[in-house]
């Protein structure tokens, strides 16, 4: 895995750029921690963050020009928030007298000051605190230059002088009444290690470094209006505090150019979505500064601006309290440990791979491509656990076996001569499509696996229609697309499984593949661009719903797209064209079709973490205040297993008894097995009126007595109807078992491939009745 | 107080594993040193098992408690 590529992914990510405000103030106030603190009423907090940015922050509060109040993300919805007279709230409510440390020696050079404003004070008291011997020139008989203008208006008298008193208490010489020139400029460069000049004007023109405050390659600095003459205050602030910073680099001889990125005011990357943003207007002040109760009042308009576009809808990155920055550091970390324990693995497989954070971002920054590649990482290093996925592979094994899969021609002419008598063949649209058969296969149908497991008695039904309707000849193809091996990351089964889709489709003459399936859909869109497919949905859309006895109780449906049709937007439209057409009205959720969200089976999630799986169907249940109508099987699934009356698409089309069909339980996992069995069985059958070759249901001399509770059981631990039996068949051949005189019960075990099932039963008669089952992955060394 | 409980749970459930017998040997079982193994995982853990045939017994709390706790802690390597 690229590791680099991860992370300047990971830094493309905006969720902890700083706001616009604070990005745009010159000495970067946390806007948003200070809003937050006096939204708490603690005005006390609010006005020491102030304190921790600027010296001399109540002068400066009450005199900033607040730069960003311009730049409040507020100002385009309705005005934007008091920056400014927040801080003077929090200047009037929350100040107190600070502490100040003591002195530290100063031994680490001598600068001089020139210009006793709020440039060079901020220059002075920024070196004092380095540890420089600093002394500074001011020609007027106090200090505060430009800070004496507001006295009377915005400043009193006593507050400036108190403020002031700041640069009396420290190690500063200031020598008041001292005007320099150019001339005696000269002199002081050679007495001192270097220079600030923080006057409003100069006699001589400078090149001034813009950000390091350098006259050219001397000793020499210069802020304040010297720099920038657009005559704030906060920028004045600013400079001095970050040519201090540059003083004390050129003195220390370290580079000046080095990490000063974002030091003074800058853009951020930052972006919001404000569409949903409610209007709040600007709270008035009954006073000349806000009361605590106005003041918090109007910081709770602060929107606390921070993107979360992709986490807001996602229940994964809102269970691990992630943003993708972070989640791609965490990868980094997780894929870089050669020895200890792999703490993201947990997270990484709770991810469905829906893509929705990829449809939220700004950035088009894609966390499903991110995780995706992951996984295939882990399971190249042999790192991904087991037993995250291996129940599901098996399931896809099942599928891809010879006891679900098969593919078949439409039935010849041949094959079908019996059907074609009068009357059959003139109302029987079905026999029509057989007695048109050309023996060229234009359309093989490919109904995935998890429909036939969730809906067996409808492939057949569909499979008809479609040799009636289509014109050409409808092939059939039973098998899994891989879906759950490109989840896990398997590239080599899913290359494997790829593979042989497409040399049957090659037997097949190259057919245009009809897909019942989301999930098969995005399979074939991604690795099999090469293989014409249409959804069985279109097909219905076109060429007429099927004609049966559907009993149709109009209501209103919330349309839950499947996550795996994300940018089909030829499926979404047939879908809603089928419901419309059936009578019913559709309410759109407000995350749908290319929004939409997962319903918490996708990426394999439903098996390596329930608990996370829930929280997506939860969530989606929450959004959805009508019945759900899904065309997903494991959409339906999952939102019934939750106790949400969810139509499957087919439910309307072939239902007659609505209610039911709504919240109809899932088949077990044994079930869908059996189901899937049975579909083929049946097809051969009917269909092409072949006998079934296998053998799946081996005669038993006894009657398994399986109770709700151990089916639960079995559902919570993946133990399937044909492990028990085969424990209980070796146990009772090999009499390997342990026997419980007590309670006259028997436990035993058998390792199938990488598992141990223990299966706890009683006999009585006949019958056996099973008690308990379990399962571990250890292996025991017996002998 | 909640350790003593599961000491005390973990007690009877051993006293309860105890009652066991193997099937075909009808024999009690017997404390001896079983060699476990998973992924890069080979220990030698005291388990119970038949003195003749030598099959160990695995007792459900075992299974989902401990040894998954140790088999998790292993696929997370």
């Amino acid at each position: 895995m690229d590791l680099e590529k991860l992370l300047e992914t990971g830094e493309r990510c905006i969720h902890n750029e700083p706001p616009a405000c604070m990005a745009g103030c010159p000495v970067h106030l946390d806007v948003i921690a200070f809003m937050t603190e006096i939204e708490n009423g603690d005005f006390k907090k609010a006005y020491k963050l102030m304190e921790n940015r600027i010296p001399f922050a109540r002068i400066i509060g009450m005199i900033c020009d607040h730069p960003c109040e311009n730049l409040c993300v507020r100002g385009e919805i309705d005005s934007a928030v008091s920056i400014s007279d927040l801080e003077k709230a929090a200047i009037r409510h929350g100040y107190t007298a600070s502490k100040r440390l003591l002195a530290l020696p100063k031994t680490k050079g001598k600068v001089a000051i020139v210009g006793g404003g709020i440039g060079g004070m901020t220059a002075a008291y920024e070196l004092d605190k380095k540890g420089y011997q600093v002394t500074l020139y001011e020609k007027q008989e106090r200090l505060g230059g430009r800070i004496w203008s507001y006295e009377g208006h915005e400043l009193v008298k006593e507050v400036i002088e108190e403020e002031l008193q700041i640069m009396m208490k420290l190690n500063i010489r200031v020598k008041l009444n001292t005007a320099i020139n150019q001339q005696n400029l000269e002199d002081i460069i050679q007495d001192y290690d270097a220079v600030f000049l923080g006057t409003g004007s100069w006699e001589k023109k400078m090149q001034i470094n813009p950000v390091t405050f350098q006259v050219e390659n001397t000793s020499l600095f210069a802020g304040g209006e010297l720099e920038d003459n657009r005559r704030s205050m906060i920028y004045a602030a600013s400079s001095g505090k970050r040519a201090a910073i540059s003083i004390d680099r050129y003195i220390r001889k370290v580079s000046l150019t080095a990490s000063r990125e974002r030091e003074g005011a800058f853009v951020t990357p930052l972006k919001l979505k404000t569409e949903e943003v409610e209007v709040v207007n600007r709270v008035n002040k009954t006073m000349d500064v806000y009361t605590g109760i106005e003041a918090v009042d109007e910081a709770a308009r602060c929107l606390k601006c921070q993107c979360i576009e992709c986490i807001k809808p996602c229940s994964h990155m809102k269970r691990f309290n992630v943003s993708p920055d972070a989640y791609a550091r965490q990868i980094n970390h997780n894929e870089r440990i050669i020895l200890g324990t792999h703490y993201a693995n947990k997270m990484i497989n709770a991810c469905t791979l829906c893509g929705l954070c990829k449809e939220q971002c700004f950035l088009d920054i894609s966390m499903k491509d991110v995780i995706q590649e992951t996984r295939e990482s882990m399971v190249e290093k042999n790192k991904m656990p087991v037993s995250a996925h291996d129940f599901a592979l098996k399931d896809m094994k099942f599928s891809n076996s010879h006891r679900f899969s098969m593919f078949r021609k439409q039935p010849s002419k041949e094959q079908s001569k019996d059907s074609f008598y009068y009357p059959l063949i003139s109302y029987s649209k079905y026999v029509q499509g057989l007695y048109r058969g050309t023996g060229k296969t234009a359309y093989l149908f490919y109904p995935g696996c998890q429909l036939p497991a969730s809906h067996p008695d409808k492939i057949g039904e569909i499979y008809k229609y479609l040799v009636a309707h289509m014109w050409e000849d409808v092939g059939i193809y039973l098998g899994c697309c891989g879906a759950p091996a490109a989840w896990a990351g398997r590239q080599e089964l899913m290359d494997e499984t790829i593979q042989y889709i497409k040399e049957t489709w090659a037997e097949m003459d190259h057919p245009t593949f009809i897909l019942a399936c989301p999930s098969c859909c995005s399979i074939f869109k991604k690795h099999l661009p090469e293989i014409n497919y249409i959804s069985l949905w279109e097909v219905f859309d076109k060429h007429g719903l099927p004609n049966n006895d559907r009993i149709t109780h109009e209501h209103t449906l919330n349309i839950h797209d499947a996550c795996a049709t994300r940018y089909d937007q030829r499926i979404h439209q047939s879908i809603r064209k089928i419901v419309t057409s059936l009578g019913y009205d559709i309410q759109e959720l407000k995350y749908q079709q290319d929004k939409t969200k997962c319903c918490g089976y996708g990426g394999l999630v439903y098996y390596a973490n329930r608990e996370q799986a829930k929280d997506f169907i939860d969530d989606r249940i929450d959004e959805s205040t009508n019945d759900l109508l899904v065309y997903c099987a494991m959409c339906k699934d999952l939102f019934v297993s939750s106790g949400k009356r969810t139509y499957h698409i087919l439910d309307l089309i072939y239902g007659t008894d609505q209610e039911d069909a709504g919240m109809k339980k899932m088949p077990t996992l044994s079930q869908r097995h059996q189901n899937r069995a049975n579909v083929k069985r049946w097809l051969l059958k009917e269909i092409w009126g072949e006998e079934e070759k296998m053998d799946h249901t081996k005669a038993r001399n006894y009657e398994l007595v399986i109770s709700e509770e151990v089916i639960e059981l079995m559902e919570d631990r993946y133990i399937l109807f044909e492990d028990i039996e085969k424990v209980i068949d070796s146990a009772r051949i090999n009499k390997e078992r342990f026997h419980n005189p007590a309670d006259n019960s028997y436990l035993a075990r058998l390792r199938l491939e990488n598992v141990t099932y223990w299966v706890r039963y009683e006999e009585s008669g006949g019958k056996i009745v099973v008690n308990r089952v379990y399962s571990h992955r250890m292996e025991v060394v017996e002998g | 107080m909640n350790e003593q409980n599961n000491q005390k749970e973990d007690g009877e459930q051993k006293e309860h594993d105890h009652q066991w017998m193997c099937d075909k040997c009808h024999e009690k079982l017997e404390m001896s040193k079983v060699r476990v193994r998973y992924l890069d995982g080979n220990f030698e853990v005291d388990l119970l098992r038949c003195p003749t045939c030598r099959m160990v017994f695995i007792g459900e709390e075992l299974a989902l408690g401990k040894m998954l706790e140790i088999e998790k802690g292993l696929e997370d390597k």
